[in-house]
C-alpha cells in the first residue's frame, strides 16, 4: 500500500471533508483517479463512515454523448443521478477536481459542447452547495498528463512530491499541521474582520492600487462550517485570506507577478489600470487580447470580484512551480480576481458594490516586493504584508 | 506499432458493436445502462460509442470498483454490507424497459482472498438484488454480458500480463475471425436451439451425471424447457444474454437432487477461487460442502441466503464450444461455464418454462454456476418409463439434433 497516498487521503478525510462517524461519504473521482478514490474510501470507512459511495465520471463517455448522441441527451439529467446528489444532503463529499484530459473535447463541435449541461442536475448541485448542508472538500490528483503540463515530461513521482509538499505530507503529523495552519488563517481573518479596513492598498513594481471594501462583506479563510455545525476545508491546499471588494472603488494600476494559464494561453506581465472601479486599460507581455475580450464581451468582467492575501508560509508558493491548476496556483501568493464576487461572503443583501458577472479569473500579484496596507476609515494606514510576511499581531 | 494499435482499436469497436447489436440488441430510443469495472474503461467507452451509434437515447455508465467493495467489507460497518443506496435502486428500476450491458473479466481475482468469508458472502445490496431478480422474472430488460481483457485477467489465464493475447482468445470465442460474425452467431444459436428443442421434446424425468467424484441425479419439471441464451423480452426484443454462449440449459426440480457432485474447474467467486468443490445432496438440498479452497464463502451463501442450497440450473456444453477449444481456463464464469457442462446453485431460470414457472423452480437471491463437465463426464437422460438415453459422451452430443 502506498503510504503517501493513504496519508493524503487520511488528511482529506479528517481535515478537508472532516467526515463524521455515521455519515455517508460521496466520492467523485474520474476513472483515471481510481487509486486515490480507493484510498479515500478506505480512509472514510476508517473514520467511521456508514457507507461510501464512489461515482466515477469518464470524459470519454461524455465525449461519446456529445459526438454521437441525440440532441436530447446533451441536457438530460438521469433520475438516478438526481437521487445521488439529493442523498448527499447532511453527508460528506470529496470531489477530485483535476481534469485528467483537459483537451479531450477540443476537436468537437463547440456549440454542442457548450449545450452539454445536465440542467436539472447542475441546479441540484448548486442548491446543495448553497444550502451549505454538506461538509465537502475539493482536491487534486496527480497524473502523468498533469505532470507533463507542469514539467514538460510525464514525471508522476516528481509531481507527487510537489503535491505532497503543498499538502504538508512531509510533516510527521500532517493532520495536526493542517489544523494549526487553518487556525492561523482564521486568526488572520478575525484580525481583519475586527479591523474592518476601508480599503487595502497594493504597492510594488508597476503596482499602486487601492480597492475599497464593502461594509457588509467580511474576510474568510481556512475552514467553513455546515448548517449542522461541521467544520470543513472546502479546498485543499488553501493558503488564502480573502474577501470580495466594492467593485466601484478600484483606482490605479496592478501588475501580475506570475504567469496565468487561461483558456489554453498563458497570460504574462498583465497590467490593469482602473478608474472608478472599471479596468480602462489592459496591457500584457502575452495574452492581453484574451483578457480584453473578456472585458469587452462579458458584463462586469472589468470590475474586481476578489482580493486574497497569501504570505510566504504558503507551501504552494515555496514550491515555486506553475501547476496549471487554479486549485494550486491561486494559493502560491496574493491574488486578485476580476469578475464575479463570492456570494457566500455576504453578511446581508448585496448592494450595488458587489460585483455580479459570469466569469471569475484569479491572477497572481504577490511577491517579495509587494507591500499591502490597510487604509482605515479615518485615513490611517496599517501594514498588512511586507516581504511576504503577515504584519498584524 | 501504430497500425497494430489502430487494428486493436478497430477490433475493440467490432467487439463492442457485436455486443450492442447481437447481444443486448439495443433499440433506437432505448436508454442503455453499462456496468463494469474501472479497469474495463476502454471497452466500456467502446460500448458507449456503439450504443449511441445504434440509436440509444442516453447511455448511463456505472463504474464498479472492487477495491471500494473490499474497503467496505474490510473496514465498513455491518449495515453497509447489505445496504442498497437509493440512487442504485433508482438506477436499477430505470433499467426496466431498457438495455443493459455488463462487462466481466476480473483484473484481480484473488483481491478478496484474505477477507473474512462470512462478511464477503453477506456483502450484497439486498434490495437491488431483489429488483434484479424481479426484472429477470418480468423479462423486461434486453441485456448482455461480455468479457473485458485486463492485465490481471491475462495473468490468470496465460501466466503473464499479455492483454493482447487474451484479447485474441476472447475475439476467437466471439467468432470475430468469421467473415460475418453476426451471421455466424445466428447460425450457432440456431444449432443450440435445435438441440434444446430436441431435448425438450423427449421430456426426460431426470438428468444423471457420472464421472470422477460425481454421481448425481437431478429431477426435471414437467413444464420446464431447454433453451439457449437467445431470449426475447416481454416487449418482444430478441437478445443474447451472454456472449460468448455455448450452452443449452434448463431449471431442475429443486426438490429432487440426490448424490454427490465434484466441480471440474476452479471457480472465481467474489474475489476467491473455489477449487475442487464437492457438494452432497439429499432431497434437493445441499447437506455437505467441501472444497480445497474457498469452501467458507459457499457455506456462507448456503447458510445465509434462502434456498441457495438448492439447484437452479443445469447446462450442457459440448466440444464444439469455442471457449472449450481454446483449452484455457479463464477464471471467469462467463467464459468457463461455456467451456463445459455446468450446474448452478440458487435461483432458477423463470423463463425456462412453458407458461408460468413450476413451483418446483428454486427462488433465491443468488445464482452461482460451477463447472462439472470434462472428457470423463457422462450425462444421461432418465426417462419416466425407466429407460436411459445417453446425452453426452466424451464431450460429444449424442442425440440426433
Amino acid at each position: 500500500m502506498d503510504e503517501r497516498l493513504e496519508r493524503y487521503a487520511e488528511l482529506v478525510v479528517r481535515v478537508g471533508a472532516n467526515v463524521q462517524p455515521g455519515q455517508e461519504v460521496f466520492v467523485l473521482p474520474a476513472v483515471a483517479h481510481h487509486e486515490l478514490a480507493r484510498a479515500l474510501t478506505r480512509q472514510a470507512y476508517s473514520a467511521g463512515a456508514s457507507y461510501v459511495h464512489v461515482l466515477y465520471n469518464d470524459g470519454h463517455v461524455r465525449r461519446a454523448m456529445i459526438e454521437l448522441g441525440p440532441d436530447g441527451a446533451l441536457t438530460y439529467s438521469p433520475e438516478w443521478l438526481k437521487t445521488f446528489f439529493g442523498s448527499a444532503t447532511g453527508n460528506a463529499m470529496i470531489v477530485i477536481t483535476s481534469d485528467p484530459e483537459p483537451d479531450l473535447l477540443a476537436d468537437l463541435d463547440g456549440e454542442r459542447v457548450g449545450r452539454a449541461v445536465p440542467k436539472e442536475l447542475v441546479q441540484i448541485q448548486v442548491q446543495l452547495l448553497g444550502e451549505n448542508a454538506v461538509n465537502w472538500c475539493g482536491i487534486g490528483a496527480p497524473s502523468e498528463r498533469w505532470a507533463n503540463r507542469v514539467f514538460g515530461e510525464p514525471d508522476l513521482e516528481r509531481l507527487w512530491e510537489q503535491v505532497a509538499f503543498c499538502m504538508q505530507l512531509d510533516d510527521p503529523d500532517p493532520i495536526g499541521a493542517w489544523r494549526a495552519h487553518v487556525a492561523r488563517l482564521k486568526e488572520r481573518t478575525a484580525q481583519l474582520n475586527e479591523l474592518r479596513p476601508d480599503a487595502p492598498r497594493y504597492r510594488g513594481p508597476g503596482t499602486d492600487l487601492t480597492v475599497g471594501l464593502l461594509p457588509n462583506v467580511g474576510w474568510m479563510a481556512g475552514s467553513l462550517e455546515t448548517t449542522g455545525g461541521i467544520e470543513y476545508v472546502a479546498n485543499m491546499p488553501t493558503e488564502e485570506v480573502f474577501t470580495s471588494p466594492d467593485a466601484r472603488r478600484t483606482e490605479e494600476t496592478i501588475r501580475s507577478t506570475r504567469p496565468l494559464p487561461l483558456s489554453g494561453q498563458i497570460i504574462r506581465g498583465l497590467e490593469l489600470t482602473f478608474e472608478g472601479g472599471r479596468a480602462v486599460r489592459v496591457e500584457a507581455e502575452s495574452g492581453a487580447d484574451l483578457v480584453r475580450s473578456h472585458f469587452a464581451t462579458i458584463e462586469n468582467a472589468d470590475r474586481l470580484g476578489e482580493l486574497a492575501l497569501v504570505t510566504k508560509e504558503s507551501r504552494v508558493g515555496q514550491a515555486g512551480l506553475l501547476f496549471y491548476d487554479t486549485l494550486f496556483d491561486e494559493n502560491a501568493t496574493c491574488h486578485i480576481a476580476y469578475g464575479a464576487g463570492l456570494p457566500f461572503l455576504l453578511e446581508s443583501e448585496p448592494d450595488e458594490g458587489f460585483n455580479i458577472a459570469n466569469i471569475h479569473v484569479d491572477f497572481m500579484v504577490g511577491g517579495p516586493e509587494l507591500d499591502v496596507d490597510a487604509v482605515l476609515a479615518d485615513g490611517a494606514e496599517l501594514p498588512l504584508i511586507r516581504g511576504e510576511e503577515w504584519q498584524l499581531a | 506499432m501504430a497500425a497494430r494499435v489502430s487494428d486493436n482499436g478497430k477490433r475493440l469497436e467490432r467487439y463492442a458493436e457485436l455486443a450492442v447489436r447481437v447481444g443486448a440488441n439495443v433499440q433506437p430510443e432505448q436508454e442503455v445502462f453499462v456496468h463494469g469495472l474501472v479497469e474495463h474503461a476502454e471497452l466500456i467507452r467502446a460500448l458507449t460509442r456503439q450504443s449511441y451509434r445504434a440509436g440509444a437515447a442516453y447511455v448511463n455508465v456505472l463504474y464498479d470498483d472492487q477495491h471500494v467493495k473490499r474497503a467496505m467489507i474490510e473496514l465498513g460497518p455491518d449495515e453497509a454490507l447489505t445496504h442498497s443506496p437509493e440512487w442504485l435502486t433508482t438506477l436499477t428500476q430505470r433499467t426496466a424497459g431498457n438495455a443493459l450491458l455488463g462487462t466481466s473479466g476480473n483484473p484481480e481475482p484473488e483481491l478478496m482472498a484474505d477477507l473474512d468469508g462470512d462478511r464477503l458472502g453477506r456483502a450484497m445490496p439486498l434490495a437491488v438484488a431483489e429488483l434484479r431478480r424481479e426484472q429477470h422474472l418480468a423479462q423486461n430488460v434486453n441485456w448482455c454480458a461480455v468479457g473485458a481483457a485486463t492485465a490481471g485477467w491475462a495473468c490468470q489465464v496465460l501466466g503473464e500480463p499479455d492483454v493482447e493475447r487474451l484479447w485474441e482468445l476472447v475475439a476467437f470465442c466471439f467468432r470475430l475471425d468469421e467473415p460475418d460474425p453476426v451471421a455466424a452467431w445466428r447460425e450457432h444459436l440456431d444449432r443450440l436451439d435445435a438441440r434444446a428443442a430436441a431435448l425438450t421434446e423427449r421430456r426426460p424425468d431426470a438428468i444423471r451425471y457420472r464421472g470422477p467424484g460425481t454421481d448425481l441425479v437431478v429431477g426435471l419439471l414437467p413444464s420446464a424447457r431447454w433453451g439457449s441464451a437467445r431470449f426475447r423480452t416481454s416487449g418482444g426484443i430478441d437478445y443474447v444474454a451472454n456472449l460468448p454462449t455455448e450452452e443449452i440449459f434448463t431449471t431442475p426440480d429443486c426438490r429432487r437432487a440426490d448424490g454427490t457432485l465434484c466441480s471440474s474447474l476452479p471457480l472465481s467467486l467474489g474475489g476467491q477461487l473455489i477449487r475442487d468443490l464437492q457438494l452432497t445432496f439429499e432431497d434437493g438440498r445441499i447437506v455437505r460442502v467441501e472444497a480445497d479452497t474457498g469452501a467458507d464463502i459457499v457455506r456462507t451463501h448456503l447458510a445465509t441466503i434462502e434456498n441457495a442450497d438448492r439447484l437452479g440450473e443445469l447446462a450442457l456444453v459440448t466440444k464444439e464450444s469455442r471457449v472449450g477449444q481454446t483449452g484455457k481456463l479463464f477464471y471467469n464464469t462467463l467464459f468457463d461455464e461455456n467451456a463445459t457442462c455446468h450446474i448452478a446453485y440458487g435461483n432458477g431460470l423463470p423463463y425456462a418454462f412453458d407458461g408460468e414457472p413450476d413451483e418446483g423452480m428454486n427462488v433465491s437471491n443468488i445464482h452461482i454456476d460451477f463447472m462439472v463437465g470434462g472428457p470423463q463426464l457422462e450425462v444421461d437422460a432418465l426417462m419416466a418409463d425407466g429407460s436411459e438415453v445417453a446425452l453426452i459422451r466424451n464431450e460429444e452430443w449424442q442425440l440426433a439434433a
